[in-house]
């Protein structure tokens, strides 16, 4: 579904990224692993378009989208979840809902779309007035991940859902991605969270200092000893 | 009093719009209040050359300065927006001399007028004396505050544009062109503008150096309203406008123009966040 090939991309002229290649099948759980300031956020935001990409190639289902817009990007149905959630604060949970599905694709149906976000989380329709800064940590993910879930996405991008929330909310993010999952969406994680990524995934990448260097099943990545190095920086 | 209640809308509507945009882009634009001047006296050389009413004329003036607005935005504000604060400070300011000179090349520097059909028209209700241009400001000035509160609230657009000043990464992220939003807001700011030279032109004695008072002016009102809050930027121009008023009235007309300052410093010290009750 995704094949990204040899994608080198950064801020300004300095090059955050070297040389990444990673591929999507329609259906997997494909997790992107690291240290901090590997590269991995780089690397999605490279993809939503955020970041220049210097060299190199995006192929999203056969069609070269490496000159996108951020806009198309969206538009094709690669919706990432960014990092630190990123909900509008001022506005209330429904109108952050109503901004995911802001996109001219989605537009039409997006109040069909919302009932469907609050099937899949139900505390967002109880607090559909409150404003989203009020919300707690934990429903702020959710949220967000229900405003990425208005734009239908094809392919979702999660960075850090897990990052700053307690151990239950963790497991209720995690259980949220498997339900996704079991209703088809595709699905490419930013984890630091190994334990639980590993648990969830059907592949896994390990980024290092703007490389992939390892890749393969969730065992395989488990015990490698360049998973270890990566993680600990040795 | 009344007068400067009526005046204080139309500043308000001003500082609405500066502080949209201050919201959107992050950037405050001293050549505003110059927009603000040039608006008038494109309702003066309309007014000679067509013998259009000021009223009239806000049909050219507004497409006109949106359009200009949005050029400005586009060619000359965007391509170093994100770089140091300081740089779009010193192009507005530039701009703003640019405006000035511009209009004493074209008008020449002594005072001109307006003339308006209402312009002698008074509305008189006991002893209080109220000329007509001000209440036609002031009722066009809360319309228009009001349309454009509903329009942030409640539509798609305006939504877009709260999304994009309170995080434009993650708007990106919602499929919204951001850079296409950012245009829209400054020529929405720049119509305000135009209408509000219309509102303020009928009656008023103009000179070209009349920018910066502007300017002033609006940046007092949007700070005293707490940058981008509705409700407090109106009040904030309705305070500047009347301590405006009093102070030419019941002092002389220098201390007039002086009174608002020493009215924001007061503010200011006691309630550094401007006059917003709550803090959003």
């Amino acid at each position: 579904m995704l094949e990204v090939r040899t994608l080198t991309a950064g801020y300004g002229l300095a090059e955050v990224l070297g040389d990444v290649s990673l591929s999507v099948r329609a259906g997997e759980v494909v997790a992107l692993l690291g240290a901090n300031n590997a590269g991995k956020t780089t690397f999605i935001n490279s993809l939503s378009r955020l970041v220049s990409i210097f060299s190199g190639s995006v192929v999203f289902d056969g069609q070269d989208i490496t000159a996108a817009k951020p806009d198309d990007v969206v538009g094709l149905g690669i919706v990432q979840v960014p990092e630190g959630r990123l909900v509008f604060p001022k506005m209330s949970v429904r109108e952050n809902l109503l901004l995911g599905g802001s996109h001219p694709r989605v537009r039409r149906d997006r109040l069909a779309q919302m009932e469907n976000a609050f099937g899949l989380f139900p505390i967002l329709k109880e607090r559909a007035q409150q404003l989203a800064g009020t919300l707690s940590g934990g429903e702020q993910q959710m949220l967000a991940i229900a405003r990425g879930l208005m734009a239908k996405p094809r392919l979702l991008m999660l960075d850090e859902p897990s990052l700053g929330l307690s151990p239950r909310f963790v497991q209720y993010v995690f259980d949220a991605i498997d339900r996704l999952r079991s209703m088809g969406l595709t699905i490419l994680l930013v984890e630091q969270n190994l334990t639980m990524a590993l648990r969830y995934a059907d592949r896994c990448y390990v980024m290092e200092r703007g490389r992939v260097v390892v890749e393969g099943d969730p065992n395989a990545v488990r015990d490698d000893p360049r998973t270890r190095t990566a993680y600990l920086g040795l | 009093m009344v007068q400067g209640m009526l005046i204080g809308s139309t500043y308000g509507l001003l500082a609405l719009g500066m502080g949209l945009i201050f919201g959107v882009m992050g950037i405050v634009s001293f050549a505003q209040g110059d927009l603000v001047s040039l608006g008038m006296f494109l309702c003066l050389a309309l007014y000679a050359g067509f013998g259009l009413d000021p009223y009239v004329s806000v049909f050219v003036t507004v497409p006109l300065l949106m359009i200009s607005g949005g050029a400005i935005y586009w060619f000359l504000i965007r391509p170093i927006a994100g770089q140091h604060l300081l740089m779009v400070v010193q192009l507005t300011l530039g701009l703003s001399f640019v405006i000035q000179n511009g209009l004493l090349m074209t008008f020449g520097g002594q005072a001109q007028r307006v003339p308006s059909v209402v312009d002698s028209d008074l509305l008189i209700v006991r002893d209080v004396v109220i000329q007509m241009p001000h209440v036609i400001a002031a009722a066009v000035s809360f319309g228009l505050a009001l349309g454009l509160y509903a329009m942030l609230g409640w539509t798609d657009a305006g939504r877009a544009i709260r999304a994009v000043s309170q995080n434009s990464h993650a708007a990106y992220l919602m499929g919204i062109k951001v850079a296409r939003v950012r245009l829209v807001t400054f020529a929405i700011g720049c119509g305000l503008v135009a209408i509000a030279a219309s509102l303020l032109a009928p009656g008023a004695v103009m000179v070209p150096a009349q920018g910066f008072r502007y300017t002033v002016i609006i940046l007092l009102t949007m700070v005293l309203g707490g940058m981008t809050n509705f409700v407090s930027i109106m009040c904030g121009g309705i305070v500047i406008a009347m301590s405006e008023a009093v102070g030419a009235v019941y002092f002389a007309d220098t201390f007039g123009l002086l009174l608002p300052y020493l009215v924001f410093v007061l503010v200011m010290i006691i309630r550094p966040q401007g006059l917003t009750w709550r803090t959003t």
